[in-house]
């Protein structure tokens, strides 16, 4: 290897002053330019250096990075680059097993290079060995790897990686230290902590702490006593490695002429326990090269012990190692006294604790331990203010298209779950609680729901124009599914959501401006008139007649509430584009502020919460089984004449249209139960994922109901009357009157038996034609399975809960007996468990019964109930599940990546 | 990742045709134990450590017997001994039946990297078989090589001549040395050094036998994958949980861990090796794991490692502390979300930790991340305090004791 000699060093140096580590004449080519870190760091350092990057590779992705000081060119081979760059100073972000092949690629083409700066982590020791190997043939001092870069607060420059992350202007104030350390964050903590002092910097270098320290510390000391600016150095010290005992030896021999103070900090004593390296590097047990080895180093070279703060003017001028990292400002501050110096500029800040957040809770802290929150240093200060401002959930955007913030599906209780909570224990909610739980997280107060009961049915009338879409699609021959999704694909973003979605969004900016974040107070909101003109939608048509009953509602609400307050003040004061619009929308801005604040809601949902309810809301009314026949459904579609149906909890309007007769507690209990079932099943469901699938391609939130609505079918969720037509078909000569009552007359336990029995015979007979043979619906099932009694827990959870309420099924009876039957005449090798499509069956038939016995229903009417069960349940998740995805989600991402598609021949 | 003994140093040692001692395993049938004796009247039974373990021949572990009663005896007293080493108590994990290799010479080896030339080098002597921090300076050659070209016979000769090396091995030596060097360079070792090398005569001339092994492998370097070695060798020297957490590690983002004390109070989030240095140091026996999660963990990556930490340790802590001084690139919204997160699901599984949160942190995106972290704590009813990076790191984290000192106080678990 070729040596060199106008340095005091066998190996090559070229830097001869800390000076010329980061200039302003360095020319610099970025490699991976556009990878992740690169890409949020290459600009700020362009940026802050005043334009230093000449060129960028990636490979194979030419095009520009965008900086605020102009376009950085990129090209796809370093090869280009050379064509039309002049460079002497690289930098490289690959990933670890590129590294050494693009400083190869570097010293090939570039023979005029000077410095690289190796920002990659990992490095394997062969890479760095290698590198050193290459460097030192062409002459090449290398910062890292695993460096944060260099950086010089006197020529405004920042070269390699984030010194001072997004803001080092703040950071890199001129003074007269000098830094090398091993760790990239303390380069930055500790160059903020010497400010504290009044101390700045010359340069500050990120060492890195692989194996191999590529520029360590006996050139930065070279280096330093080369810079007129630096007057002192700081040094970080992590274990492993003889760099700084090679410099402080070569000091005392005068190999280098060294004459500056130092201020040493070494730290991982504690890593002497442990039998591997952790962390950075490290030194092992035992090793000569410990932390404490190290030390001792030090502590020989100044000739004292280490700092103590308590008694800090004890330090030489040759410096003094410190045990702590928030010692280093006050140590030096006793060293530049000792050579009678005086710091760079007044102190700034102090180091004392100085909480920006807290909530001690019920926790009863002493004195001592409860410091007050103080206001943060500028520009923090600002931000906090900002953000406590900024109301609602923030999400981090991603793709989002196997996965979802709302419904899992958990693999152990093979249950559904909506926010965190198992479709069993929504079960026991009612339908419009169910109904505010899927988009607030949170489940509504009894004294909340009147009004929003109130809310729903108001939202859910349609039109005849609606209703007859609906009519002339089943004529067509189309599904439940198919008939609903007709209107609902008309509404688009429609003007009343728009409406809404501006009322509510002038309401939280309001908020936000005046930072309120409780509503139970009343507020003079003259006073803040010019806030409410700022946000408040500019309408030239003035709308002055409202519904009646809805102000009335409105208005006679108990309590105080400053959003009451404030509409009432806009309804006297602003141009009202739509009174009952404006009602509603202050209504939900009432019921659902507190989700915002406590973070649970984005600012996007409650925007669109009007738009959500009232899809919602029209899938039932449209999903009316027999509309012409159906009088409830009628007054709900003719509300400013029968008002008072608003009043009706949802529960009973959505039973209503479909059985179309007043419903029992009984039957409301399994009917909402039921609903609470079929709410998710996870987002891998393709009725979550037509949704998804429609949110990710950016459309109307109709249109990804649509999207839901699409995906559902004879297949999917219309298939439920397979089960109902088994149980007919069992019961069919058993003379049944009621099957909420047990009845001595019906012996289920032998209608099972017979069935099992005809079940048997069918199979065998099928087998033996070689056939294909139909499988019983509801029982069985591929987790609960294999035991000799097998339960599906879900199923023995409502049935445990219903026994335990009274509640009688004959047909879910007929169900668990049925499987017993099966498994006695052999049909089975075990008892098979009922599962969760049985219970939908015989609470499903049961809720039918009536009709079904007083032939008021026909066989298609009875299949569109089945189906109307599923929808209205599984549209409350999939409501969940589309707003979840537009808050998460971005563009296109449900798109199947091209090398997962096969092509089947 | 370590490797001591010659259960997989003859392995390795083959695939650069180095000659090893025939060596059997445990499991070895009596007959063939009789055998290796037969072939050379005696033979050494070692007891086989996992991870770097030195000092067994001090320590007696090494026997040397002559009839397979004995060797059977060896083996039952080597096969959990308990051996203590640098401050630690070892315990074995079986035994090998080691070939005797008869010598007049007894060699030291090793390569590794020195951060003095910042070159690879070798380092040589030939008063082998015991430690060679015990040689005075003279009796041991160093010599860095050039890492392009590698190591050659002219080092290998020019070291022994220094060393005043009888005529008889230098020949073998340096016929045979060399090859360490492509198994060292082409497996991704870090360190590689045997000692003793024994030279015994095969016929009139001697040949050098391996008889301990001892290496380090380059974690980051996926060469050492060619040695296909089982996982078993290196997961001992590792828990359940860093086990889980090292699952986790690519390039991007920093998850390093290693449990302190199991019984810890303090659950810390260390960022960046300073602060991870600083931290460990302070709280001491007080933590109960020792991190790095540096260098802008993606939010999944991050997520996964809370979710792990929180499975392992949250039960019994009384504090978390997620400390680091003011990061560069670190992305503080994405951590702390991360973080804050797994808490949050951790809570909606096992309910409410009794914990109280101690951030000390700076960087981009901090406020945003400290505002979301206060709100979800707020939303969890888990009490918290954050510093910014103006308070000193050190204070916070004395902070976070004195508020783990008073719950032991004050908040029975």
């Amino acid at each position: 290897m070729k040596s060199i000699t106008n340095t005091p060093f066998k190996y090559f140096v070229g830097i001869q002053s800390l000076e010329e580590i980061a200039s302003k004449t360095d020319r610099v080519v970025v490699m991976n330019i556009l990878g992740n870190e690169s890409r949020k760091v290459t600009p700020v350092s362009h940026v802050f250096s005043g334009g230093n990057v000449v060129a960028g590779v990636q490979y194979g992705r030419p095009g520009v990075m965008k900086t605020p000081i102009g376009d950085i060119p990129v090209y796809s081979r370093l090869a280009e680059v050379v064509e039309n760059h002049e460079f002497d100073t690289g930098v490289i972000y690959l990933p670890p097993a590129a590294v050494y092949y693009a400083v190869a690629e570097m010293c090939h083409y570039n023979k005029s290079l000077k410095k690289i700066v190796l920002v990659t982590e990992k490095l394997s020791t062969k890479d760095q060995r290698l590198i050193r190997a290459i460097a030192q043939i062409n002459k090449i001092d290398v910062f890292g790897a695993n460096s944060l870069g260099v950086a010089d607060a006197w020529n405004h420059v920042r070269i390699g990686g984030g010194l001072g992350g997004d803001r080092p202007e703040e950071l890199l104030l001129k003074g007269t230290v000098a830094l090398h350390s091993n760790s990239g964050n303390f380069s930055t903590t500790i160059t903020e902590y010497l400010k504290t002092q009044g101390f700045g910097t010359s340069t500050v270098v990120s060492s890195g702490k692989d194996k191999i320290i590529q520029f360590a510390v006996a050139e930065f000391l070279y280096a330093a006593e080369n810079d007129p600016r630096t007057k002192a150095i700081v040094l970080y010290i992590e274990p492993g490695g003889y760099y700084e005992k090679q410099a402080l030896d070569w000091i005392k021999e005068g190999k280098i002429k060294f004459s500056k103070p130092i201020v040493a900090l070494v730290t991982g004593r504690w890593k002497s326990k442990l039998t591997r390296a952790v962390g950075h590097a490290g030194a092992l047990a035992g090793s000569n090269d410990d932390a404490v080895a190290k030390e001792k180093w030090f502590d020989k070279y100044f000739r004292s012990n280490a700092f103590d703060p308590k008694n800090p003017t004890k330090v030489n001028k040759k410096g003094v190692r410190v045990t702590s990292i928030q010692h280093i400002p006050l140590a030096m501050k006793a060293v530049y006294e000792k050579n009678g110096w005086s710091p760079d500029f007044e102190p700034m800040g102090d180091l004392g604790l100085k909480p920006w957040f807290a909530n001690d809770m019920d926790f009863k802290l002493p004195e001592k331990l409860k410091i007050p929150v103080v206001e943060a240093l500028s520009p923090y200060n600002k931000e906090i203010a900002l953000i406590n401002k900024e109301l609602g959930a923030a999400y981090l955007r991603q793709p989002m298209r196997n996965a979802s913030g709302a419904s899992a599906m958990n693999t152990k209780t093979q249950l559904g779950e909506l926010h965190g909570q198992p479709v069993t224990v929504l079960s026991k909610n009612t339908y419009e609680e169910n109904i505010f739980y899927s988009l607030a997280k949170e489940l509504p107060t009894k004294k909340e729901l009147p009004i929003f009961n109130i809310i729903l049915n108001f939202l859910a009338g349609v039109s005849p124009k609606e209703m007859k879409l609906v009519k002339e699609a089943e004529k067509n021959g189309a599904t439940p599914n198919e008939a609903i999704m007709a209107p609902i694909a008309l509404l688009g973003n429609h003007p009343s959501y728009q409406l809404s979605h501006d009322y509510i969004q002038a309401f939280i900016r309001i908020y936000s401006d005046l930072s309120l974040r409780k509503i139970n107070h009343t507020i003079n909101w003259k006073k803040h008139a010019s806030i409410i003109d700022k946000h408040f939608p500019k309408n030239t048509k003035n709308d002055k007649k409202s519904f009646d009953f809805l102000q009335k509602q409105f208005d006679a609400r108990k309590g105080k509430s400053n959003i009451k307050n404030l509409t009432q003040y806009i309804l006297v004061n602003k141009s009202i584009k739509n009174i009952d619009n404006l009602l509603i929308s202050s209504l939900l801005f009432e019921l659902f502020f507190s989700k915002l604040v406590l973070k649970k809601m984005t600012r996007d949902t409650l925007k669109n919460l009007y738009a959500y309810l009232s899809i919602l809301t029209k899938v039932v009314v449209l999903g009316t089984v027999s509309p012409s026949k159906n009088n409830f459904i009628k007054k709900i579609n003719n509300k400013q004449k029968y008002p008072e149906i608003l009043k009706t909890s949802f529960t009973e309007t959505a039973f209503w249209a479909l059985f179309n007769e007043q419903p029992s507690p009984e039957k409301l209990l399994e009917f909402s139960t039921l609903l609470g079932i079929t709410l998710t099943n996870g987002p891998g469901t393709i009725s979550a994922m037509g949704a998804k699938e429609s949110v990710s391609a950016r459309n109307n939130i109709s249109t990804a109901f649509v999207g839901y609505l699409a995906n559902t079918g004879l297949a999917h969720g219309g298939n439920g009357f397979e089960g109902i037509q088994f149980i007919i078909n069992s019961f069919a000569k058993s003379g049944l009157k009621d099957p909420s009552k047990k009845d001595k007359k019906i012996d289920v336990q032998q209608i099972a038996n017979q069935a099992a029995k005809k079940y048997i015979a069918y199979k065998k007979q099928m087998k033996a034609e070689g056939a294909a043979y139909g499988r019983i619906p509801g029982i069985n099932h591929p987790i609960f399975k294999g035991k000799k009694i097998n339960i599906d827990p879900r199923e023995d959870f409502i049935y445990k809960s219903f026994s335990k309420k009274g509640i009688t099924n004959l047909f879910w009876d007929f169900y668990k007996e049925f499987v017993k039957a099966l498994y006695k005449n052999k049909g089975s090798k075990n008892i098979y468990c009922v599962n969760i499509d049985g219970v939908i069956a015989a609470i499903s038939f049961k809720l039918l019964w009536g009709l079904y016995a007083s032939k008021k229903v026909n066989k298609h009417e009875m299949q569109k109930i089945g189906f109307n069960l599923f929808l209205f349940g599984r549209t409350v998740g999939i409501a969940a599940e589309i707003d979840d995805h537009r808050n998460r989600g971005l563009d296109m991402d449900t798109r199947t990546p091209a090398p997962e598609i096969i092509f089947v021949v | 990742m370590q490797i001591t003994g010659m259960k997989y140093g003859h392995k390795i040692l083959a695939l650069a045709e180095f000659p090893t001692p025939q060596i059997l395993c445990n499991d070895a049938y009596s007959e063939e134990i009789d055998a290796l004796i037969k072939k050379r009247g005696r033979l050494v039974v070692k007891p086989v450590f996992y991870g770097g373990v030195g000092k067994k021949g001090k320590a007696g572990l090494i026997k040397i017997v002559d009839n397979v009663p004995d060797a059977l005896e060896a083996r039952r007293q080597l096969f959990f001994a308990k051996h203590k080493f640098h401050g630690n108590t070892v315990t074995a994990n079986g035994a090998t039946y080691e070939e005797f290799i008869p010598s007049d010479y007894e060699i030291y080896f090793n390569i590794s990297v020195s951060t003095e030339s910042r070159m690879v080098s070798f380092t040589l002597s030939i008063d082998g078989g015991i430690d060679i921090e015990e040689l005075p300076p003279d009796r041991i050659i160093t010599h860095s090589f050039d890492p392009l070209t590698g190591l050659k016979t002219y080092h290998i000769i020019d070291a022994l001549a220094q060393l005043n090396a009888p005529a008889p091995i230098i020949s073998p030596l340096a016929r045979y040395l060399p090859a360490l060097w492509e198994l060292y360079n082409d497996y991704g070792f870090d360190v590689m050094e045997i000692n003793p090398i024994r030279m015994s005569k095969v016929g009139k001339r001697y040949v050098p036998y391996a008889c301990d092994f001892k290496a380090m492998l380059d974690q980051d370097n996926p060469h050492n994958k060619r040695l296909n070695l089982p996982d078993d060798v290196f997961k001992t020297n590792l828990s359940e949980f860093e086990l889980e957490v090292n699952a986790l590690r690519t390039y991007q983002g920093q998850s390093d861990v290693a449990v302190i004390n199991p019984k810890g109070t303090i659950t810390p989030f260390m960022f960046g090796g300073g602060a991870n240095s600083a931290a460990t140091e302070i709280l001491s026996e007080k933590t109960t794991i020792s991190t790095d999660f540096g260098g802008n963990p993606p939010f999944e990556k991050m997520y996964k490692i809370a979710e792990i930490v929180y499975k392992y340790w949250l039960k019994n802590s009384n504090v978390i502390l997620v400390i680091g001084g003011k990061a560069n690139n670190t992305d503080i919204f994405v951590t702390l979300k991360a973080i804050v997160d797994a808490l949050r699901d951790y809570t909606m599984k096992h309910g409410k930790p009794d914990v109280y949160v101690v951030i000390g942190r700076g960087g981009p995106n901090l406020i945003k991340g400290m505002a979301y972290a206060h709100d979800m704590l707020n939303n969890l009813k888990i009490p918290h305090r954050f510093f910014g990076y103006d308070s000193s790191m050190v204070d916070v984290i004395h902070y976070a004791v004195e508020i783990d000192d008073w719950m032991k106080n004050n908040r029975k678990k």
